[in-house]
């Protein structure tokens, strides 16, 4: 079972990954994280909203509303330069544990 | 056509945030379910099978609310716990106090009365009942409180009922210890007088607090919780 901080860790890092290509609204970021995951990671609004707020309370995104062409208001999540700070040693220490996981994975069993 | 930010506005009621940063959230979240809603209609589900999917992306909405609403919170020196319960907790038993405590300052002065030839000098009039009226004004504001901070039932209920708490305990205590230290006397003279003052002390003013906490939580249910205090 994957623990909470994991998750939390998982969770950010799909988040300022997708933000990384350009802003996007909370359904887009979603919808985008569950295709790229090829479905392994799927945000529903209860998950997705409270994170996003949090992370715009840290700093690491900021949101603001934009109207798009359809005349729909929208509010749009940007990275921030704390968010892009963050992400590159999120994503190191993410690349060291599934490195680490593959070594035992790997390993003859006694 | 569904009227999302309705439904939104009515599952989050009771979200304690500035008005403006409310309905930010409401109108957010009402697009996204309006986005997904669309798109499983562009997948070809029934209206009610898509409206149904919509709906499940939420399973808690008072927990819902309260992620939210932590999340969204300036960033505050007091932890949750604090906001939710023991501040509230702490007003309601010091009002419950410093209510008594005017009463006997400024009231009515009490009155010695004979009862059963004996006399009396509990001031039941003009002390007791009086307060006893105050008490629902201050579960209402316990409660109050802690729904507004985003508190759980168990949280509200507490801070509704927690000036009685502290009697509660001391009978609870006392109750016992007199079963195993008195003699058989003594034992019945205090458990008679333990007994005649868990009534007056715990059961009538716990009723008081929870008739309080009761009204607010049934205006908050249509969201006027704010307007009736």
């Amino acid at each position: 079972m994957i623990g909470t901080g994991i998750k939390r860790g998982t969770a950010e890092l799909a988040v300022l990954s997708v933000l990384g290509d350009g802003p996007l609204h909370g359904y887009e970021m979603a919808r985008r994280i569950e295709q790229q995951t090829r479905g392994a990671l799927r945000f529903t609004l209860a998950s997705l909203y409270p994170l996003l707020y949090r992370m715009e309370k840290r700093g690491c995104v900021r949101g603001a509303w934009e109207t798009s062409s359809a005349g729909r208001r929208r509010r749009c999540y940007r990275i921030t330069p704390q968010g892009k700070k963050e992400l590159s040693p999120i994503r190191k220490e993410w690349a060291d544990l599934f490195r680490a996981l593959q070594l035992l994975a790997e390993a003859p069993h006694a | 056509m569904h009227d999302w930010q309705e439904l939104v506005r009515r599952q989050l009621d009771g979200l304690a945030l500035e008005p403006h940063e409310r309905a930010d959230v409401i109108e957010e979240l009402a697009a996204h379910l309006d986005e997904l809603y669309e798109d499983l209609r562009n997948q070809g589900l029934t209206e009610e099978d898509a409206e149904r999917r919509a709906l499940s992306e939420v399973t808690n909405w008072p927990a819902f609310r309260r992620r939210i609403q932590m999340a969204r919170r300036k960033e505050n020196r007091m932890t949750n716990r604090v906001t939710q319960l023991w501040l509230p907790c702490l007003l309601t038993f010091a009002l419950t106090m410093a209510i008594l405590a005017l009463i006997q300052v400024v009231g009515p002065a009490p009155r010695i009365f004979m009862v059963r030839g004996r006399p009396n000098m509990v001031p039941t009039g003009t002390i007791y009942i009086p307060w006893l009226l105050s008490l629902p004004l201050v579960g209402a504001i316990g409660a109050f409180l802690s729904h507004r901070a985003g508190g759980t039932r168990l949280a509200i209920f507490f801070s509704t009922v927690f000036p009685v708490v502290p009697y509660l305990i001391f009978f609870g205590v006392a109750g016992p210890l007199v079963l195993i230290f008195a003699d058989h006397d003594g034992r019945n003279f205090v458990l008679a007088l333990l007994a005649e003052g868990l009534i007056p002390w715990v059961v009538l003013p716990g009723s008081a607090l929870l008739a309080g906490g009761l009204t607010v939580h049934f205006f908050s249910k249509g969201g006027r919780v704010i307007a009736a205090l």
